[in-house]
């Protein structure tokens, strides 16, 4: 890229905007086939670990990876990149966004609509259903995740559905807890309270730590700055990207929501000199 | 049917100590080869333990 230091706001926006373009409208081969593959796998533990094939501590491992997993693929389906309104393959899109998340008990239409609140508002204290993990550290971060899940904390993204008209998706909420506690308690009841446990209920819990220690907190810390270049910013994960589900490079997405997640670290490389130019908050990388 | 998912809402610790703690609990005594003492069952631990653990839950509002 030539010198930039020259360059206007305006000529900034455009070079910007060309290198997304560059990335955007990609079809993301592997989100949907990470999608289908996942959950193929998680389904396949059950009968695997209950007819004895597999032992339960290795089943327990690859469901705890599976859940931790789950997420990415809904979120390219919540920002539309597997494919768009109207066109011809948006009955996968739709069905990636459902299936994937399953195992995390979260409904895709919950997820699509308090996660573009999210982008709307994100680090708004009052506003973004993602605020409630802000800490002060990576431990903090850690137990804010699990004293969220309290029975007694308020649910936030209950408050966004509520705030923005759409309290009738709450209904998803309570159809997943009751259809999820249904399973749980029957398992546990017929003998299978360990497979239970450890291949859904507490990988869960694990899976909901790190997405929401990577996904949430890491990206956006210490989440004090609003505006659309100051209110994420890329860093360096101990685990490397791939530990971190791709988000050491969430600055892009936040900025270009459309570009697939395979795509953003070389978009980020190419885009980064703009970027550093438009005040953005490169950290580390 | 709205009042009915309140009310299971609502005992959510304690329907989940019951449902799944105590018969997780007995699991785990049985795979451990663990003997419970005053003669009780594994499944009655559980459910003792469990039930404890739920009512400490329903109280405070949370686990831990």
């Amino acid at each position: 890229m030539s010198d930039i230091s020259t360059t206007t706001e305006t000529g900034l926006a455009k070079i910007e905007r060309e290198i997304a373009r560059r990335h955007i409208g990609k079809f993301p081969y592997l989100a949907v086939t990470w999608a289908f593959t996942n959950i193929v796998v998680w389904l396949s533990l059950w009968p695997l670990v209950m007819l004895g094939v597999i032992p339960l501590w290795a089943g327990f491992i690859i469901a705890t990876l599976n859940i931790m997993l789950s997420y990415l693929p809904s979120h390219e389906a919540q920002h539309d990149i597997i494919a768009q309104p109207g066109s011809r393959l948006r009955w996968l899109n739709e069905l990636v966004g459902h299936i994937s998340t399953i195992p995390l008990l979260l409904p895709y239409r919950v997820a699509k609509l308090t996660h573009l609140e999210h982008h709307k508002h994100a680090n708004d204290p009052n506003l973004d259903p993602d605020h409630g993990t802000q800490a002060k550290g990576p431990l903090a971060a850690i137990w804010t995740s699990i004293r969220n899940r309290q029975p007694g904390h308020e649910n936030a993204y209950r408050g966004t559905l509520q705030r923005i008209g759409r309290a009738d998706v709450l209904l998803d909420y309570v159809v997943y807890e009751l259809v999820f506690y249904t399973i749980l308690f029957t398992l546990a009841w017929t003998g299978f309270a360990l497979e239970a446990a450890l291949l859904w209920w507490l990988p869960r819990h694990i899976a909901l730590t790190y997405i929401q220690f990577y996904l949430s907190w890491a990206p956006h810390h210490p989440a004090t700055e609003t505006g659309r270049y100051r209110n994420t910013r890329s860093f360096r994960s101990i685990v490397g990207n791939l530990g971190s589900m791709g988000m050491q490079y969430h600055i892009v997405h936040h900025l270009h929501p459309r570009i697939p997640l395979y795509r953003t670290p070389q978009a980020y490389w190419e885009m980064k000199p703009v970027l550093e130019a438009r005040g953005a908050r490169i950290e580390e990388l | 049917m709205i009042q009915i998912v309140q009310v299971v809402f609502r005992f959510g610790p304690l329907l989940f100590a019951f449902g799944f703690l105590a018969p997780l609990t007995a699991q785990i005594i049985k795979s451990a080869g663990w003997t419970p003492p005053f003669g009780l069952s594994s499944l009655t631990t559980g459910l003792i333990i469990g039930g404890l653990l739920g009512v400490v839950a329903q109280a405070r509002g949370r686990w831990i």
